[in-house]
């Protein structure tokens, strides 16, 4: 080998190499005009003037509307907006600490806004709100207030959730109840469930009134209905002890311990898919369950059981207090901007965009969610279906509420699921278990708040 | 650019070199050259993070904040930790339980499929094409056969009279349903058991059988002594491998409510070392605490390790050494 080759040879090899790691690296970073190479340029198939923005969104059973929607602002600002949709959780942490972000990132519900904001791995949006692109006060109270992170917004709400009671009104004429009225306590919830419970002569369970922590698990709900959280108001201190969350656990309790444990869960565990007709509720198994505004929507209940003859109404209140009548815990899509994002103003530009009632009402009435735009509410398409008009006066009712963000929120959903499922399927006594995470978690709180 | 440059070049970084011949020398480095790619990868993705996680280890790391040092704090917080605790009781669990029945399983396996019968290489098949399904689609298969009422499993049992197990819910069951799941896997070590049969020489097997030693006493005196070794290399490779247990686990416990109950479900029952360790490092961010677990878990594999081989100089057997 001559020297000459010999150095060819080691360039080959080592430009080798490089495209090797070069593909290993995250795909498709937005070619702004600096970086671009004249290579890059040429070779692209869009125009090189053209910039790109990135939309992760972590839910999407529809990516191809999504994407049709995203084009809508392509075409009229001259970009290309790629839409990736569903992204999993694990992509979004690595997606967020590298250098090439998503402009924008749309994530199931606020649940790690504060973690993230903590970090600083998001944007916060004030300075941007300050230019008046968006109109906060269109913006409905209880799904805003859950982008507040320590006096901040991290993020916007785009579509929102929340919950009511579905009732099938089939196994309530089968069991001597009147279809047409649902309970109107959570007493009465419970009296019913026992009426719709159905046990066969090996003591198999059939037939199930209520299951608490079935499908979408509402302790929230159940802990705001009791009159309380388990933050308070401002965050600082949890309150795993008080007695909202004490009595929330033990209301949902009796749905386990007055029956057998062991075959409520064996009866459960038989159930198929969320997204399927054998769906516990769909195929006539639970009498009532609590899940949000999607249900009645072409996805869901349209889609896998069409024909099922069913109810919805706000979930009840406790007897001793009918004053908090259609209290309900609104949560749901948020969109925020990574800290990362080079050119933020440009991602700003599209948030303000999503944000505007028309694209909102476009996008909530393909999913069936709900605006958060109060003039996008007001578009007849959300008012065509009765049942989804339940959880459009559930948002808007003054008892909505939103849950408080934390730095520590994933910790404390957790600890709180944990216990919710001992106390659910052991029939343990709360209080002891959750003075033990209170013991624990408080002081996470108050180091992550200091810092 | 001549010759010289690139011996220079050589020298320089290999001064021990000097006395090798100039033909030696080109042949080392394009030796080098031909495995730059293995040598990149492994600084880039393993010399690197390893190195990084033990330095994190010792520091509070969110991602995106400069890791703060902060020395064994985390380490002594994991010591305190009921649910580190708990999560290696659960890997021990399988470790213990698990790898020796899976060994026990494909070593009878490997001697069924042994046997010269017609349709031998059909059987092979059979018992190895399991080990092909992708971990998350065989544990989704499992889930449904494990179900307490429609479910396969508890079907067949049912025949027999008994009322099966709450398999996936119940906290006493879920880890035997993994384990049992992992048996339904062992294609790879009956392969590798299958290979180490056919080893066995067939002039001991005819001494023995001349002396008069019955079909166990050739299994205990012959067969189990000559493949020890594979014993040996299948129980290292299967510790390792369950004490980063993880896939089945994770899928599991997402698929036994509708929505997920979360991660360990049902109580903690599955939650194992790098369910554990991923949930600290992936859903609350806390990357050096997750590094401290992640270099425990690399310690406690290096000792069982050592331990398994001392103690194998006692039990395994080679052929001329």
């Amino acid at each position: 080998m001559s020297g000459k080759k010999h150095w060819l040879f080691v360039l080959t090899a080592v430009g080798l190499v490089l495209a090797l790691l070069a593909s290993c690296a995250p795909a498709a970073p937005a070619p702004s005009k600096e970086k671009a190479s004249p290579a890059e340029q040429t070779a692209a198939a869009v125009p090189a003037e053209q910039p790109v923005l990135r939309v992760w969104i972590t839910w999407g059973d529809n990516p191809a509307q999504l994407q049709s929607l995203f084009d809508k602002y392509g075409t009229a600002n001259n970009v290309k907006v790629e839409v990736n949709s569903p992204v999993d959780n694990d992509k979004v942490i690595a997606g967020l600490s590298g250098s090439e972000p998503p402009d924008i990132l749309v994530t199931g519900g606020p649940d790690s806004v504060g973690t993230w904001g903590r970090e600083g791995l998001i944007t916060p949006l004030d300075d941007f709100l300050a230019g008046g692109e968006v109109d906060l006060n269109d913006i409905f109270e209880a799904p805003l207030s859950q982008c507040r992170y320590r006096g901040k917004y991290y993020c916007l709400p785009w579509g929102t959730d929340t919950y009511a009671l579905f009732w099938n009104k089939d196994l309530f004429e089968e069991a001597g109840l009147d279809p047409e009225r649902p309970p109107q306590t959570m007493e009465e919830l419970a009296e019913y469930a026992r009426k719709l419970t159905k046990v066969d002569e090996n003591g198999n369970i059939t037939q199930i009134g209520f299951i608490p922590d079935f499908s979408w698990s509402h302790l929230g709900l159940y802990v705001a209905m009791m009159g309380g959280y388990w933050y308070s108001d401002d965050g600082t201190k949890i309150l795993f002890t008080s007695e909202p969350v004490v009595n929330a656990l033990k209301w949902e309790q009796q749905f386990y311990c007055d029956y057998n444990v062991e075959e409520v869960l064996r009866f459960t565990s038989a159930f198929g898919g969320y997204m399927s007709p054998d769906n516990g509720f769909y195929a006539g198994k639970v009498a009532m369950m609590v899940d949000g505004e999607w249900q009645p929507g072409v996805n869901f209940i349209q889609k896998f059981k069409p024909e099922l003859y069913y109810g919805v109404a706000p979930f009840p209140p406790p007897q001793a207090h009918p004053e908090r009548k259609n209290t309900n815990l609104v949560s749901g899509t948020v969109a925020m901007i990574p800290s990362g994002v080079k050119d933020k103003a440009a991602a700003w530009k599209l948030m303000a965009w999503m944000m505007s009632p028309e694209i909102v009402a476009e996008q909530m009435v393909a999913n069936f969610n709900l605006p958060s735009s109060k003039k996008a509410a007001e578009d007849p398409r959300f008012h065509q279906n009765e049942k989804f008009e339940v959880f459009l006066k559930l948002m808007s009712d003054p008892n909505a509420k939103a849950p408080i963000l934390t730095p520590i929120n994933a910790e404390v959903d957790t600890e709180l699921g944990q216990i919710e499922e001992k106390v659910l399927h052991t029939c343990a006594d709360p209080l002891p278990l959750l003075e033990e995470a209170q013991a624990k978690l408080q002081p996470m709180l108050d180091k992550a708040l200091s810092e | 650019m001549t010759v010289r440059t690139g011996e220079a070049i050589a020298a320089r970084a290999w001064p021990h070199s000097r006395g090798w011949s100039r033909r030696t020398r080109r042949q080392f480095i394009t030796g080098l050259l031909f495995i730059s790619l293995w040598i990149i990868g492994f600084f880039a993705f393993t010399l690197y993070p390893m190195v990084a996680s033990l330095y994190y280890s010792f520091t509070e790391y969110h991602i995106k904040r400069a890791p703060e040092w902060i020395g064994l704090i985390n380490y002594v917080n994991l010591f305190r930790d009921p649910l580190f605790w708990k999560s290696l009781s659960n890997t021990a669990y399988m470790v213990v339980i698990g790898v020796p029945l899976s060994l026990l399983v494909s070593f009878v396996c490997a001697l069924l499929l042994n046997i010269k019968i017609r349709g031998q290489s059909i059987y092979r098949v059979i018992y190895y094409l399991p080990s092909i399904v992708p971990t998350v689609a065989s544990t989704l298969l499992w889930l449904w056969i494990l179900n307490p009422n429609s479910g396969l499993l508890n079907m067949l049992l049912g025949e027999i009279g008994i009322r099966g197990p709450n398999w996936t819910r119940d906290p006493a069951w879920s880890k035997p349903a993994l384990i049992l799941l992992g048996l339904w896997g062992v294609g790879n070590t009956i392969v590798i058991y299958l290979s180490g049969l056919q080893d066995v020489p067939v002039s001991l097997m005819e001494a023995a059988e001349l002396d008069g030693a019955n079909w166990w006493q050739r299994l205990w005196a012959v067969t189990i002594p000559m493949v020890s070794p594979i014993t040996l290399f299948n129980l290292i490779i299967g510790v390792i491998a369950t004490f980063q247990y993880f896939a089945q686990a994770y899928v599991l416990s997402a698929g036994v409510s509708p929505v997920g109950s979360g991660l360990g479900a049902p109580l903690n029952s599955t939650l194992f070392y790098s369910v554990y360790l991923y949930q600290q490092g992936f859903v609350y961010l806390k990357m050096g605490y997750a590094s401290a677990q992640a270099w425990i878990l690399f310690i406690i594999i290096m000792i069982c390790t050592l331990l398994l081989l001392r103690s194998s100089e006692r039990w395994t057997y080679y052929e001329g050494g």
